[in-house]
């Protein structure tokens, strides 16, 4: 193989937009017969939406097949064959892998898969790593807990299936893992945004070591946007001096969306893999073309234990305007996933999604990655609580950095934030779903 | 360099007989578990070809 190889699969990546549309609906049709007949919880589903398989000839009869909530994956699993539920399209004795969600929205989901389910996850995985310009020459460090979630155990075996050498950095802490990357020369990494700045933050406060001189040169980022922000990106970009590139999958989903090596603004959605429809929020009406968010539902077209047919996902979305430089035919949606349909909420009358203030927040010099958002009632009105952290050499700018900031933050977010100044390194930090976003008015 | 439509057809009809041969294979060895496993992963691998290039043949894309 050489690096003249610019796609892992030059035949479906490459697919004009009519013949990825023939193939899209071919498999749905393929997933959505399967599902039919063999998971009791989709048959009771569609007959009570009186829809059959032979239904679907066209996409747009797709959007008349039911959609499946996160919450109905959670009553299934109630029901036999424990601990799944009657989703389950394969005998037990097949299932290989168990995984489950975080638990963030609610009781976690169990997601069964079959080896061949397995083996179509680190398929996903090779297509974004292939794309981001992983090769087998590569000494992939993941530093990273294992555990039951999906992270990053697909990230690994797509990474060894595209050839690379993969390094658990598993149950080391954070200054053995910098220690492991340094002794190895490692040239990628894994990890969530927060925990990449973290990293980098400990190699060079607590151990005096500059993160932009070890070998890293590419990081795959995942399980938050960060990476898709583009001062965040920025941020980590300066502190490894290295190519960041986004990733979106989840647990019941699977690997679905990354962006190529020539950084769009956006991501891939792997078509040939997955259908994703956007929704409007208000209307219900599929938003097909640019320039209009929406939640995702999608569809994963070869997954089978536990299928994943028009799975509403809340991810915010928009299709892009412009085809990717790369030559990939694979839609782009621009700024990745920017939120999610349950984080965006109403401050004062006015919509507001976190990721806004941590772009303005990570896009300042001086100050630090970390901030906390409190939004609460006072009285009858509603008040924004933002804390930030001051960098120690620019305490003499604090003046000027709290005019700029709160200039960005009315610009971008249209609303009046009450600023408090912590010392650097007194906020939380975090190492996976970094909860910076605290909403008291629910309470 | 563009792969051409009969390339690709010689490519699955490759991966078609790997299907058989792992098929075959696996009923001649029910009670060698060594074997009906290994084919069972190697099945696996062959569906990801089937996925990646037998379904654009299949689907006639």
């Amino acid at each position: 193989m050489t690096d003249q190889q610019n796609y892992w699969n030059p035949v479906l990546e490459t697919l004009p937009l009519e013949k990825l549309e023939k193939l899209q609906l071919n498999k749905f049709s393929r997933i959505f017969q399967w599902a039919y007949n063999n998971s009791k919880f989709h048959r009771s589903l569609y007959d009570k939406a009186r829809i059959t398989p032979d239904d679907i000839q066209s996409l747009e009869d797709i959007r008349h097949v039911p959609k499946v909530e996160k919450s109905m994956m959670r009553d299934i699993q109630k029901k036999d064959p424990f601990p799944y539920g009657d989703a389950l399209c394969v005998p037990l004795e097949e299932v290989t892998e168990y995984r489950q969600t975080s638990g963030t929205t609610g009781q976690p989901v169990y997601q069964p898969d079959t080896w061949q389910d397995w083996e179509w996850w680190a398929e996903c995985w090779a297509y974004l790593l292939w794309a981001q310009g992983y090769r087998p020459a590569d000494r992939v460090f993941i530093p990273f807990g294992y555990n039951v979630f999906v992270a990053f155990w697909a990230g690994h075996y797509g990474a060894e299936k595209i050839g690379c050498e993969v390094v658990p950095g598993g149950v080391l802490d954070t200054k053995a893992r910098i220690l492991k990357i340094q002794e190895l020369h490692a040239t990628a990494l894994m990890g969530t945004p927060t925990y990449i700045l973290g990293m980098a933050d400990t190699a060079r406060n607590q151990m005096g070591i500059d993160p932009a001189e070890l070998t890293i040169n590419k990081i795959t980022c995942a399980g938050e946007p960060g990476a898709g922000i583009p001062s965040t990106k920025k941020r980590i970009e300066t502190a490894w001096n290295a190519k960041v590139y986004d990733h979106a999958g989840a647990t019941e989903i699977g690997a679905w969306s990354y962006e190529c090596s020539h950084q769009p603004g956006g991501m891939h959605v792997n078509e040939a893999f997955f259908l994703v429809e956007i929704e409007d929020i208000d209307t219900g009406e599929i938003i097909t073309g640019p320039g209009k968010r929406g939640k995702m539902i999608i569809t994963a077209l070869d997954r089978m234990a536990q299928p994943c047919v028009r799975f509403d996902s809340k991810d915010i979305i928009e299709w892009a305007s412009e085809p990717c430089s790369c030559g990939r035919t694979f839609r782009v949606i621009k700024g990745g996933v920017v939120g999610r349909a349950d984080d965006i909420t109403k401050v004062k009358g006015v919509l507001l999604a976190p990721s806004a203030i941590e772009e303005v927040v990570r896009s300042i010099n001086g100050l630090g990655d970390e901030y906390e958002v409190i939004v609460e009632n006072a009285g009858d009105a509603e008040k924004i609580t933002l804390k930030v952290e001051l960098m120690p050499d620019s305490t003499d700018r604090r003046k000027s950095i709290e005019s700029k900031l709160t200039d960005q933050l009315r610009l971008k977010t249209n609303l009046r934030y009450d600023i408090i100044f912590n010392d650097y390194g007194t906020l939380e930090r975090y190492e996976v779903k970094a909860k910076r976003f605290k909403d008291m008015r629910k309470k | 360099m563009m792969t051409t439509e009969n390339e690709l057809k010689k490519i699955d009809d490759k991966i078609k007989v790997l299907r058989n041969t792992a098929e075959e294979l696996k009923g001649l060895a029910e009670n060698i578990p060594t074997i009906t496993r290994n084919t069972s992963r190697l099945l696996a691998s062959v569906q990801m070809m089937e996925l990646n290039i037998s379904d654009c043949i299949d689907f006639d894309i």
